[in-house]
């Protein structure tokens, strides 16, 4: 459905995005998982043609991307509510399926169902500008569903949202059964929606694969946190050093961290250590390894600013 | 959008209309006359031709006249001073009333009425003119029913008014509208909706194509609205209907394009509407749209030809103060057409940058 190879865009000596290549097929779930400024952005700028690649290709169901036909094929949620608040969602959704050529019966029907599909029926003909944050992103989904593209371009929808609006938001996107792009740099999302993430940083597409692929490969151990009283934390870190299981013990402030292949396992250990050497624990968790995890492996920085 | 290109200059223009389209005067007025010669106090009350809502009374004293017309009393007056059987020093009166005074002829006005100050004047070229006539003819002076007053000039003069601040004032409409037409796409831009339009299956050509010709249709519906309701409701004569008509679109396609290059220059849409009102009310200035004809020094005069304002105003004032046929504006209207083809040409570079990857 969309092929990308070597995409590449500069903006004066800053180069946006550099050599990135990716494909997505028919009804998958593809995520674009980076920081802010990572280039996601771009990229779909560049499949949407509203940006003119410096170098490289895009191409949506064959058509080079930026053509009316490649167009036609794209359903685009831009992160800003590309909406007009004075008007109501369906006068809204009137226009933009307009300018997608559908029209008559078909785009009433087609209105009837989006609106259906966000969750916006009863408040359908009231104006945008007093909706909810929430309500005005599933909107802006409702405007890149109209016209029944074939591939669904969302660039970050959940920004600023609520968590009610966000799990419905996500749900909605899970159930399309359409190709999906989708930016975010929330790892949650991606790892519950996408089949196959793209991790982008710095322009560069920098590794790709399912989530618990990318997971296996470069996420890690699992990490036990604890928390103890000031005086038990040495005694503590020793005792766990010999511990089966235990790859490595960093004294952090407050308590250890412990690593761990198999960190539920490790952890009745532990409590079992504690107790024996009269060491009071006060606090456990224990940390899967996740995209944020392996995002950090990879570039030796926080997902997130 | 429609509050600032048609019910802005419409409001205005019916606060000309009734200002002005009457004529400016209200009620009765009483014109005051006194003076040595009794004759000519006689034929000036018993003056012919004065409207019903216009009398002349006489006055005992010249001092007393003066103290009612500053009391508001009367409207106006004429004092008739000096010795008229002297008519070395009479000067040939001037026919338009208010040009100047005849010597002996004393107009007595008050700021507060206009028309009265009219119709002083107006009495006292009749009377100048008739005695001056008398002159040739002796005797004929006296004669009761040949004073004239001409009652032309003030009620054509306000309605000249309005038929020459009508379009004056619409024009000037023309460039804040379309300043604001392109402040709604810079709103676009920033709201993303113009990314939107971007990403569908359009040409960028036809979404900035769109844009201007909507700028563009509603300046011109905005003048022609405010030229028919003028006309039809206030009965403004803005000349014939073809010229007016050339000109509306000439002033549409000019200002449009203008507004819309210089408002693009803006960052953001707050830019464009400062820019749209400032540049708006500079042209208006020195286009002399917000002056009556002519009160522009002659420099200005000069200088507003570098206005499109400036040439619609020519136009639309050949055709309704000069009386001049359509042939007339050929001219003006091409001119705008130039004015609206670079205006146009720059206007579309600059919002398709803002359409176009």
């Amino acid at each position: 459905m969309l092929a990308c190879e070597g995409l590449r865009k500069q903006f004066g000596d800053r180069t946006a995005v550099d050599d990135v290549s990716f494909s997505i097929a028919e009804g998958e779930c593809y995520g674009l998982l980076g920081p802010n400024g990572a280039g996601k952005t771009t990229t779909i700028a560049m499949v949407c043609g509203l940006l003119e690649p410096d170098g490289g290709t895009a191409t949506i169901d064959g058509a080079p991307a930026g053509s009316l036909e490649a167009k036609a094929a794209v359903g685009f949620v831009p992160q800003e509510l590309a909406l007009y608040p004075d008007l109501s969602a369906t006068e809204n959704l009137r226009f933009f399926g307009q300018l997608y050529g559908v029209g008559g019966q078909r785009l009433e029907r087609r209105i009837r169902e989006t609106l259906e599909l966000v969750g916006l029926t009863e408040r359908a003909t009231e104006r945008v500008g007093t909706y909810s944050g929430g309500m005005k992103r599933r909107a802006n989904i409702a405007a890149g569903l109209l016209h029944e593209p074939k591939l669904l371009i969302l660039d970050e929808p959940t920004v600023g949202v609520d968590p009610q609006s966000r799990n419905s938001i996500l749900e909605t996107v899970g159930h399309l059964g359409i190709a999906v792009l989708y930016t975010t740099h929330y790892m949650e999302e991606a790892t519950k929606l996408c089949r196959r993430v793209g991790i982008i940083d710095s322009g560069r597409l920098i590794a790709e694969a399912t989530p618990a692929q990318l997971i296996s490969d470069h996420g890690g151990q699992d990490r036990v946190r604890l928390t103890c009283a000031p005086d038990c934390i040495d005694s503590l870190a020793e005792a766990c050093r010999h511990l089966e299981g235990v790859s490595a013990v960093n004294v952090l402030e407050g308590g250890l961290e412990l690593q761990s292949d198999h960190g539920a396992t490790v952890l009745t250990r532990v409590v079992d250590t504690a107790s024996r050497i009269h060491a009071e624990l006060t606090g456990v968790e224990v940390m899967a390894p996740n995209l944020e995890s392996v995002f950090l492996s990879l570039t030796g920085k926080e997902l997130r600013d | 959008m429609v509050i600032t290109c048609i019910v802005a200059p419409l409001a205005l223009a019916a606060i000309l209309g009734f200002a002005f389209a009457t004529g400016g005067s209200n009620g009765h007025l009483t014109i005051g006359v006194s003076g040595t010669s009794t004759a000519l106090v006689n034929a000036a009350e018993h003056a012919t031709q004065l409207p019903p809502n216009v009398t002349v009374r006489q006055i005992a004293t010249g001092s007393t006249l003066k103290k009612e017309v500053a009391n508001g009393t009367l409207a106006g007056g004429v004092i008739l001073s000096g010795p008229h059987d002297k008519l070395t020093n009479l000067l040939i009166p001037i026919v338009d009333p208010g040009a100047s005074h005849s010597p002996g002829f004393d107009v007595v006005s008050s700021p507060s009425s206009l028309s009265g100050q009219q119709w002083a004047e107006s009495l006292a070229a009749g009377l100048a003119s008739r005695f001056y006539a008398g002159r040739l003819q002796p005797g004929s002076a006296t004669d009761r029913a040949a004073i004239s007053i001409t009652s032309e000039t003030l009620g054509n003069a306000g309605r000249g008014v309005l038929n020459y601040f009508a379009p004056s004032i619409a024009v000037v409409f023309l460039f804040v509208g379309s300043g604001l037409g392109m402040r709604s796409l810079l709103l676009e831009r920033s709201t993303g909706t113009l990314v939107r339009m971007a990403a569908a299956p359009i040409r960028p050509n036809r979404i900035v194509l769109g844009k201007l010709l909507a700028i563009f249709i509603t300046a011109l519906v905005s003048i022609l609205v405010v030229w028919g309701v003028t006309t039809v409701v206030f009965g403004a004569d803005w000349g014939p209907p073809l010229g007016v008509f050339l000109m509306c679109l000439g002033a549409a396609l000019a200002m449009s394009g203008l507004g819309v290059f210089l408002t693009s220059l803006a960052k953001d849409e707050q830019g464009a509407f400062g820019i749209s009102l400032i540049v708006g009310l500079v042209l208006a200035l020195l286009g002399g749209n917000l002056l009556p004809p002519g009160a522009l020094p002659r420099p200005f005069q000069i200088l507003a030809l570098g206005t499109p304002n400036g040439w619609a105003l020519v136009g639309f004032g050949r055709l309704s103060l000069l009386g001049e046929p359509t042939s007339s504006v050929i001219g003006p209207f091409l001119i705008l057409l130039v004015i609206a083809a670079i205006t146009g040409a720059l206007a579309l570079t600059r919002v398709r940058r803002m359409v176009r990857p």
